[in-house]
């Protein structure tokens, strides 16, 4: 009787799971049919199988000179490499500092940090516009991915983390040692913290790929455009120019390197990397 | 090598609270000092204000002739391995353990040689390419060790080290770090809320409570010759028997009455005491069984409790005048639950306390 249970429990779990997959996955299958099929295809409606005009679509994307895709690419890739990075090492740094000392002003500094994570984005897009523009760096990538340092959704999980899985025994094992405290920051914690830092390095980069309300705002440059103003703009592109397959081929462009990312750094993300460091 | 001094030292928290009101300590070059008491007595705070990761409020501090209020803890010359090892997590047995050696920027060959004589020590060299994940309690611990061994410290501070090994290793353990103590000669101060280990490992043992330094004294004196109630509590295992007793004066001296027994003693401390109310306290290994030690009315009888049988001796556990009493006997004796037995207390080894200041009378 036990045994039917959860047997039937399995194929319950497997026909959510095979749902939940689909609905995620079948998006994708429609981009990748798609950029294989003409703009005619395309509009006569969805098929199954994939078209024959891949390397037209390709060919079409890559020539088009109002659409510079691998300068686009690279600037996404930069602005989000740059973001990635630093957002994950000043977030853990923010996190060690408040998580690792003791201080009089800590509760505040963590309470406000907690207040600027509530704060939309639109709220200050004025206020930074108008920053970057007196720092003389609007139109350029800087202003794109130098705010990461200050990522108040991942310093909290970074201090999260740490809470979880860093005593702070190792921390003085290494000040006895002779460790210097950025040292020891550097050596000791960052390595810790390698299952968070890709975590978090993987939904900045990820975000920071997407963004597309603030290089709206800064970038005016075709050659500095990352990938979603492109897109965007292909989309508003003249309407009797437009074309579906191209549409869908930039697209698929544009997820290629987040897929690449995510493959590399998934392998970081394991379970339990200071298990028998410290005995609970 | 150095001894450590603490003169009047303070300690309060930020939120007020004072764990240690004032504190006098000498630990003298090469000896095995053990800090004991309940938790929360203070003992892990005094560990690691010489360590440096505490701060001390006021009063000074001394490792040989330097003091060391303001002296990060890197630059005291000392060791530490704590309860839960604490081992860098990412690095292999032999990176651990060259750690702070690599710090300092020692030749690559030295550091080499150190690991390797201290990993034949401990009995590690097989494990130098493992991670600590890969080790079992025991063997973190040694890392730890040896991760302090390596450095060679004029200071050796260990905190609750063997509290996450299961009773047999916790008992090889023990004589590996006493034995490591005699190979290195370096000054080890020792944290531990087991009395066992502190009566099997220190030159002196210094039991502590609120932050108050109870006894500062070698094994023996602290089990012979406890100063107050907390000592005697304390120190020995099964715990001291106590029991409220009247001094009442006889021709031949005194007596110590409560319930129908007796006990005869001569000690002239206790005149001030004649009509009063004391505590007396008996060791269980001190309750005897032979009829050699029957003196006058130094006999308590009573029913048994509960009879334990440890094989070579055997505890009784009897309710006698009020008070709950344990007899460890030769394991020969047997009585079963339920069963009277006549015990005599020997006088030669009785304690007797002040029922105010708690402070021992005879001692």
């Amino acid at each position: 009787m036990e045994k039917r249970t959860s047997y039937g429990r399995t194929i319950l779990a497997y026909v959510v799971l095979i749902i939940l997959a689909f609905l995620c996955l079948f998006f994708f299958y429609i981009l990748i049919i798609n950029a294989t099929r003409n703009h005619a295809q395309i509009q006569q409606g969805f098929s199954f199988l994939p078209g024959k005009s891949f390397w037209v679509n390709l060919h079409n994307v890559m020539n088009d000179a109002n659409i510079p895709v691998m300068s686009g690419i690279k600037n996404s890739l930069i602005v989000s490499g740059a973001a990635a990075i630093l957002a994950t090492y000043f977030s853990s740094l923010t996190a060690y500092g408040l998580y690792a000392y003791d201080f009089k002003l800590k509760r505040p500094a963590f309470i406000f940090i907690m207040l600027i994570l509530v704060m939309p984005t639109q709220v200050s897009a004025l206020g930074f516009v108008r920053l970057v523009t007196g720092m003389g760096m609007i139109n350029t990538l800087w202003p794109l991915f130098l705010p990461s340092i200050a990522a108040p959704a991942v310093f909290y999980f970074m201090y999260s983390y740490m809470q979880s899985t860093l005593p702070l025994d190792l921390v003085e094992a290494a000040r006895i040692d002779g460790s210097s405290e950025f040292r020891t920051f550097n050596r000791i914690v960052l390595p810790i913290m390698k299952p968070a830092i890709a975590v978090q390095a993987i939904f900045t980069f990820v975000t920071t790929w997407n963004n597309f309300f603030v290089p709206a705002l800064i970038i005016s440059d075709n050659s500095k455009k990352t990938m979603p103003i492109l897109i965007a703009a292909l989309r508003s592109a003249d309407f009797m120019k437009f074309d579906m397959g191209k549409v869908y081929m930039i697209i698929l462009i544009a997820i290629l390197p987040i897929i690449i990312v995510y493959l590399i750094l998934s392998r970081y993300i394991i379970a339990g990397v200071t298990l028998g460091g410290v005995k609970e | 090598m150095a001894g450590i001094t603490f003169k009047n030292v303070v300690k309060t928290y930020d939120n007020g609270v004072t764990v240690i009101p004032d504190l006098n300590m000498e630990i003298k070059d090469k000896e095995f000092v053990v800090l004991v008491g309940p938790s929360g007595c203070g003992k892990s705070t005094t560990l690691r204000m010489i360590a440096g990761l505490e701060g001390i409020s006021s009063g000074d501090l001394y490792i040989g002739d330097t003091r060391m209020n303001a002296v990060a803890p890197k630059d005291r010359d000392i060791a530490m391995v704590f309860q839960n090892y604490a081992l860098y997590p990412h690095m292999t047995v032999y990176k651990n353990m060259a750690f702070a050696l690599t710090l300092k920027k020692v030749p690559k060959d030295e550091i080499d040689r150190k690991v390797h004589e201290a990993a034949e020590i401990l009995g590690l060299e097989e494990y130098l390419d493992r991670k600590p994940k890969a080790l079992s309690g025991g063997q973190r611990q040694r890392v730890a060790l040896g991760r302090a061994m390596v450095r060679n410290p004029s200071v050796f501070l260990l905190d609750e080290p063997l509290s996450n090994l299961d009773a047999k290793l916790r008992t090889e353990m023990r004589s590996q770090i006493s034995k490591l103590h005699k190979q290195l000669e370096t000054t080890f101060v020792y944290v531990t809320h087991d009395q066992t280990e502190a009566m099997t490992m220190g030159d002196r043992i210094c039991v502590m409570k609120d932050g108050i330094i109870q006894q500062f004294d070698t094994p023996q004196k602290l089990y012979n010759e406890p100063c107050n109630l907390f000592v005697a509590g304390f120190i020995g295992s099964p715990q001291m028997n106590f029991a409220d007793a009247v001094v009442e004066k006889t021709d031949q001296g005194y007596e110590l009455v409560f319930g129908e027994t007796r006990v005869p003693t001569q000690r002239e401390e206790l005149a001030p005491y004649v009509g009063r109310t004391v505590v007396l306290g008996i060791r269980p290994e001190h309750l005897r069984a032979g009829e050699e030690y029957i003196r006058g009315g130094n006999t308590l009888t009573a029913e048994v409790d509960l009879s334990e049988m440890m094989g070579s001796e055997t505890y009784l556990y009897l309710n006698y005048a009020g008070s709950r009493f344990i007899a460890k006997l030769p394991g020969t004796v047997i009585a079963p639950a339920g069963s009277k037995v006549t015990l005599a207390l020997d006088v030669d080894r009785i304690h007797v306390f002040d029922k105010e200041t708690e402070k021992s009378i005879l001692n």
